[in-house]
């Protein structure tokens, strides 16, 4: 093949790529709109469920509240700073909440009734269609509930560098990455262990490690929230980071956090690989 | 004496159709035995961080405290209920008059699936958890007066019922009451003290909750278990607290009986 059709060639295929990245980015858009005409057609269900989602995740806030309020508290760290912690943590909740926690309760749902197949024939990918299809608003009162208490507790603390906030920043997106990955190991069980809705509350019970500071818990536990399941990315090292608590530690996290998000995708796809339907 | 021993068939005949019917998704109860223990791990080093060098805080030290949260999941596995979302279920499909035409009463029916649903929660939940808590963590979790705990654990059991069937009934209003129970879910997680032991709230709060169901549904048991009841400043003996939850219970009781009139005055039904 001659240069200048080598060069045509590579034209081709840049111009498919940015032609499927724009089908999926209006497939999303389209989604998105369907979510909010369906939350603006249930309007009393949407705000009740805003409402509660919203109470439901500051009890956490407030049991750190309560125990401090009662003299006590954890060792190194003020009230404002769990609760910057805490707050990380309703944040990158309600962006998963929004955005891609719906794929394991239609995978769930799907696999049960048998109707996986109704999706897998779509001329789109599997994992980005369930995706795009469970986008939700709900969780947007919990994200303005953790941006309240987030905003509370930075007006307490010191001032951060714009450097720290940039470290942040990059810390949060991998915290939700591994949310990401969570939800599609999740979604991946269900497809052997068939509908049993109590498989968020395996992984909630691990998460629950990453709403504290890690110094409260032993070197054992905080080496299985940072390397083997890193839920301590979701919030603390982002929080360390506003912080200015950020260290070496942090750089040898962010690999294994992205491990983890390539392994849910792996195993989401390698079970959707193996899935049988005969008909839907 | 027949009608009581009529029932008690009927009793046993429900819990054990329930017990088989849940037995074939056990896998669901022995998620217990992995959730159970990794959020009392969770507890176990909030609250060890928190005493710090501290001996007391609010009243109760920290094996108490341990003790508290130990026994807390334990007793919350013998008196789970979801009558209400099987109500609401009901209502909202039409099911329930199937049941209305049943020469049974429906919250005595429902009653009974609890036993058996429990008693599965007590094998697969309970026993396993029991065994983790004091063999693998080693936390002393036996009751320091057997026989009142036993008592109060029952009279959580039927609060727990009789609440939850009483919310399951706002379903005859509202039809979807779904919202209904999550608000209360989420008031009854704080309030009974599942999260946090009520001592740690504010005294008016603390006093308040007095009149509330939702202390006799978690909090009260479980201090009943550890052997020393206190609420807003006050303490009291022990028989004298699982008296107040033997009234409070019978309060709920005639609640529900009134509601559940009221509610079939409005019920209407087609095609049985």
């Amino acid at each position: 093949m001659s240069n200048k059709n080598k060069g045509k060639e590579v034209i081709k295929i840049r111009s498919h790529k940015r032609f499927r990245i724009k089908r999926y980015l209006t497939v999303y858009r389209e989604c998105v709109k369907v979510a909010f005409a369906s939350a603006s057609t249930y309007r009393l269900n949407f705000l009740l469920n805003c409402t509660i989602m919203l109470l439901g995740d500051i009890i956490f806030p407030l049991i750190t509240v309560l125990i401090y309020g009662s003299g006590a508290g954890f060792k190194g760290w003020t009230v404002y700073e769990v609760l910057l912690i805490q707050s990380i943590f309703t944040m990158s909740t309600a962006i998963a909440d929004m955005t891609f926690h719906g794929v394991m309760w239609v995978t769930m749902d799907m696999v049960r009734n048998g109707n996986m197949e109704m999706v897998l024939i779509l001329p789109i990918d599997t994992m980005f269609i369930l995706m795009a299809r469970t986008f939700s608003f709900e969780g947007i009162g919990l994200f303005i509930g953790g941006l309240t208490i987030f905003m509370v507790a930075l007006f307490n603390i010191s001032a951060p560098s714009i450097l720290m906030w940039l470290q942040f920043i990059a810390l949060f997106i991998i915290g939700v990455l591994v949310m990401l990955g969570i939800a599609l190991i999740m979604a991946a069980i269900s497809f052997k262990w068939i509908g049993n809705s109590r498989i968020p509350e395996i992984f909630g019970s691990i998460r629950s490690f990453g709403k504290y500071p890690q110094s409260i818990f032993p070197k054992s536990v905080v080496f299985a929230t940072s390397i083997l399941i890193p839920v301590a990315m979701i919030a603390y090292y982002p929080a360390a980071a506003l912080l200015g608590r950020c260290n070496w530690e942090v750089f040898v996290v962010i690999l294994p956090c992205f491990l983890f998000l390539l392994f849910g995708i792996y195993l989401y796809r390698y079970m959707i690989r193996l899935y049988q339907g005969v008909g839907g | 004496m027949n009608t009581i021993r009529k029932n008690l068939n009927i009793l046993r005949a429900v819990a054990v159709v329930t017990y088989k019917e849940w037995s074939a998704y056990r896998t669901h109860s022995m998620v217990s035995i992995w959730v159970g223990p990794i959020y009392f791990i969770v507890q176990y080093f909030i609250w060890s961080a928190a005493y710090g060098g501290k001996t007391q805080i609010n009243g109760m030290d920290l094996a108490q405290i341990i003790t508290y949260f130990g026994a807390s999941t334990l007793i919350g596995y013998l008196t789970m209920d979801f009558a209400d979302w099987n109500l609401q279920m009901l209502v909202r499909t039409g099911k329930f008059l199937t049941f209305a035409l049943r020469p049974i009463h429906h919250r005595f029916f429902a009653f009974s699936q609890k036993v058996g649903h429990r008693v599965l929660g007590l094998i697969f939940e309970f026993i396993p958890c029991y065994i983790i808590f004091t063999v693998l963590f080693r936390v002393s979790l036996v009751p320091k007066y057997i026989g009142w705990t036993i008592l109060s654990v029952m009279l959580a059991f039927l609060m727990n019922f009789y609440i939850h069937y009483i919310l399951g009934m706002t379903a005859f209003w509202f039809t979807q009451s779904s919202g209904i129970r999550r608000v209360f879910d989420l008031l009854s997680g704080v309030f009974s003290g599942i999260f946090i032991p009520l001592v740690f709230f504010p005294q008016t709060l603390q006093k308040i909750l007095f009149f509330l169901p939702f202390p006799y549904m978690s909090y009260v048991p479980v201090m009943v278990f550890t052997g020393d009841f206190a609420l807003a400043g006050i303490r009291m003996d022990i028989p004298v607290i699982v008296g107040i939850q033997g009234l409070a219970v019978c309060i709920t009781i005639l609640l529900s009986e009134v509601i559940y009139r009221a509610s079939m005055r409005r019920f209407n039904g087609v095609g049985a």
